[in-house]
């Protein structure tokens, strides 16, 4: 390699690379569209951002499933049923019975994977399903009439110093996640346990309840992502977390966390939850139509994992 | 000069700016068996990768009968007449034998795979190395490591070579199939084949090679004809020091009724019907080597006493607590903690894509965490202390594994286990496929920890190991201790009947 970058911080470093392009094609379409420059505004990028944070704690429950070498399809429903029962229940627990849900949910999938051994692929979207089904019967299909607390409204709408409260609730997560990921017992063998399960259970890892404990935390930031968007959206609502999933494993993966396990920073998540965000809004800004949206949207996130895929060839 | 098949000249190759081969002259006459000796690190592997297009150098040419070549790709090489045997086992595990040898250039019939004609030229090829036990249509995963570098053999066989390359072709071999392979390489050598053997076990060297070549730190340092020179010069131009004796000396032989309560007791232990009633004691202080042909239940007795097996019948007394751990991690944890140097490096032993330090730290994270959380300053004395105590030659800590010589890696399994300062110590063959010069920094390494007052448990498929190292060897056949032998008793001799059963005193 000509220049030193080590080949876990390339995929971060051409996603931002990536960002900054998105931004600079942004601002030049729309200074030769209407001579105004929003997508540099500090106001526009809070606000996408902020809708952003929704996303960015989904995936970052996602990363530690992936850094296993597994996948959490359930998020969708997981994140619906956290937000449904929290508005049923309303009021002051409101929100631990959101995050209970969330960690049942986790701790489901986390015995079907790890002692079960049933592939998580299959388990996760049978837990999804079977969520998706005990939320339509309690709701008879219709979105349900509660609302949102106000705390839930508070997490969700508000802004403390100009700054919206979300992105403080996003930051929480990025800074438990780190520091559980770089500073724990539990964060190393996650690691260990997605490079190689078998190495890791004979060093004495007790990988099944690393990989629960994954799981958990994946519950559990869905849940948050529920609680949120039934606050900014005021309530609950059937498929609401159905938009999170795809974007989600993107995100991670444009991140540079190996799909496989084992290798990924929790850095690169944020950066691939702001880069699907920002190309999203950039698209919206365009006028681009829905279909010619996703079409892009994909193309970029094949191309990009295209380009990584060049640079991580590794001498062996 | 003309008469070499192969010959290079000047090659030279660089990793990330490190030196593998620097300008290094080799060649190889048709008809000879051909030895390329040196410590891990020292530039075979890569050679033999270039020779084998895996690598392209980054200078230098290549010749093959006189005319300049290069090779892009393994299949290139393949087609030019030059086969690898790799050291890492290349076979598909869930594959049947016949699928596996004939993998790259499959009989086809209308374009289809033809089974039949697969199936045959299977059995040919396993009748060519006296493996005509092994079923074609057995998968390659039920076969022991032995049969299955067989099958290797087998497969290298079948591409016809003009240049066979055996990396470490029987590190996993048994005796028997060791001799095969020896009349195989006279065969090869009478039909004008040359084969290059890279072992580490000179006395394959000198009963098979003709010619021995020796690489040190990326070149080539010397060849000359076998019995130019003696096996200490060998050792010497090797590691390009000189060696003291090869093992370290023996304590004399403690009376039983002074050695006191064992730390580690096994009665009837048996598991499905690969371990059949093992007895067996270790004390501390104690290294007890376990013998016996590959196979026979040693793995699993070794991974029973670690808590990995489930469904374990008999009794295990693990100082003075009845019971098997119920996991690795109960294992470590235990008043008596053990540790197991697993078979496998590459896959059991290291996280391979992840750094020296992570492997090292990965059975110590509550030793090196205050509260929830790593220390730091903790974790890296750790670190320092792991390489250090085992001379780990590392560029850096946060370098992957991968990039370790095949014996710097084995050191790091070790020394993740030294750091949890464990009281029994189970060792499955780890002396496999690394260097002399570490291999004798593991026996001393295991006779400092046995003088500390550890009970080591160790298998190796050399028997010279066993006799060099142990103070008692428990020869295992069929899943039952047949033979357990003690002091000078441990000759060659008495290990190698007791491995086929037979009483050699009653015979």
């Amino acid at each position: 390699m000509r220049i030193s970058v080590s080949n876990e911080n390339k995929p971060i470093l051409i996603a931002s690379l990536f960002i900054v392009v998105i931004l600079l094609a942004g601002t030049v379409y729309t200074l030769s569209t209407a001579g105004t420059a929003p997508l540099l505004s500090p106001k526009y990028l809070l606000q996408q951002l902020q809708t952003g944070s929704f996303l960015g704690i989904c995936a970052a429950g996602m990363m530690m499933v992936i850094l296993l070498g597994h996948i959490d399809l359930s998020i969708p429903w997981t994140l619906t049923a956290a937000a449904m029962t929290a508005t049923a229940v309303g009021g002051e627990m409101a929100l631990p019975t959101a995050l209970a849900v969330g960690i049942a949910v986790g701790m489901l999938n986390g015995f079907g994977v790890a002692f079960l051994r049933i592939p998580s692929m299959i388990f996760t979207l049978g837990v999804d399903t079977v969520l998706r089904g005990l939320m339509v019967a309690q709701t008879g299909g219709f979105a349900p009439q509660d609302t949102a607390t106000p705390l839930m409204l508070f997490l969700a709408k508000d802004r403390l110093l100009g700054i919206p409260v979300a992105l403080f609730v996003w930051a929480a997560v990025s800074v438990f996640i780190i520091v559980m990921l770089t500073r724990t017992g539990f964060g190393r063998s996650i690691y260990a346990t997605g490079s190689r399960e078998g190495a890791a259970y004979l060093s004495g890892i007790r990988t099944r309840f690393v990989t629960m404990g994954a799981f958990v935390v994946s519950g559990l930031c869905a849940s948050i992502a529920g609680v949120l968007l039934a606050g900014y959206s005021a309530k609950a609502y059937q498929g609401m977390g159905n938009a999170f999933l795809l974007p989600a494993i993107a995100a991670v993966v444009l991140g540079g966390t190996h799909i496989l396990g084992g290798r990924g920073r929790y850095i690169g998540t944020l950066i691939g939850v702001i880069l699907i965000v920002l190309l999203n809004s950039v698209l919206s800004i365009m006028q681009m139509p829905e279909a010619g949206r996703q079409i892009i949207y994909g193309t970029v996130i094949i191309a990009m994992l295209l380009v990584y895929g060049r640079n991580q060839r590794v001498t062996s | 000069m003309t008469d070499a098949i192969v010959e290079y000249r000047g090659i030279s190759k660089y990793f990330a700016g490190i030196r593998a081969l620097e300008n290094v002259d080799f060649a190889c006459k048709p008809g000879t068996v051909h030895a390329i000796l040196g410590e891990n690190g020292a530039g075979k592997s890569t050679l033999i990768k270039i020779m084998s297009g895996v690598l392209q150098p980054d200078s230098g040419e290549m010749r093959l009968e006189g005319k300049p070549v290069a090779f892009a790709t393994p299949q290139a090489a393949n087609e030019a007449g030059i086969v690898c045997m790799f050291q890492e086992l290349s076979l598909v595990p869930d594959l049947s034998v016949a699928d596996n040898i004939s993998i790259s250039s499959p009989p086809r019939r209308f374009g289809l795979i033809d089974r039949r004609a697969q199936v045959r030229r299977a059995e040919e090829l396993l009748a060519r190395v006296r493996c005509e036990d092994v079923d074609p249509n057995a998968m390659v995963r039920e076969l022991s490591l032995s049969r299955r570098q067989m099958v290797e053999i087998a497969k290298a066989l079948g591409k016809s070579p003009k240049v066979l390359i055996l990396d470490e072709a029987t590190s996993a071999l048994t005796a028997r199939d060791v001799g095969t392979v020896y009349d195989l390489l006279a065969e090869l050598k009478d039909s004008g084949v040359a084969s290059l053997f890279i072992s580490h076990r000179m006395h394959e060297v000198e009963a098979l090679c003709d010619t021995l070549s020796v690489f040190r730190n990326g070149q080539h340092i010397e060849t000359f004809a076998k019995g130019a020179k003696s096996e200490r010069e060998i050792v010497q131009l090797m590691i390009g020091r000189d060696v003291e004796a090869q093992f370290p000396p023996k304590p004399k032989p403690v009376a039983p009724e002074d050695l006191g309560d064992p730390l580690l007791k096994v009665r009837g232990l048996s598991w499905q019907n690969r371990l059949n009633g093992i007895d067996l004691t270790v004390h501390r202080g104690e290294i007890v080597g376990l013998g016996g042909l590959d196979g026979q239940g040693q793995k699993e007795l070794l991974l029973a006493l670690f808590g990995v097996l489930r469904d374990v019948e008999g009794e295990v007394v693990i100082g003075g607590k009845k019971g098997i751990p119920s996991s690795p991690a109960a294992a470590k944890t235990a008043t008596t903690k053990v540790a197991l140097v697993p078979e496998d490096r590459k896959t059991e032993g290291l996280m391979l894509g992840m750094p020296i330090a992570d492997n090292l730290l990965a059975s110590s994270f509550q030793r090196i965490s205050r509260g929830p959380f790593i220390d730091p300053a903790l974790s890296r004395q750790a670190i320092e202390d792991g390489i250090s105590r085992l001379q780990i030659k590392a560029g850096s800590a946060s370098d992957p594994v991968m990039t370790l010589s095949g014996g710097n890696q084995q050191k790091v399994v070790i020394a993740k286990w030294l750091m949890i300062d464990p009281d029994i110590v189970l060792l499955n063959d780890p002396t496999r496929g690394i260097d002399v010069g570490t291999k004798q920094e593991i026996y001393r390494l295991m006779r400092d920890l046995a003088n500390q007052g550890k009970a080591i448990l160790f298998y190796s498929s050399d028997y010279a190991e066993l006799i060099g190292c142990c103070d008692r060897v428990s020869v295992l056949y069929s899943g039952r201790i047949v033979a357990e032998k003690q002091g000078d008793d441990i000759t060659e001799e008495s290990l190698v009947a007791a491995s086929l059963n037979i009483d050699v005193e009653a015979a």
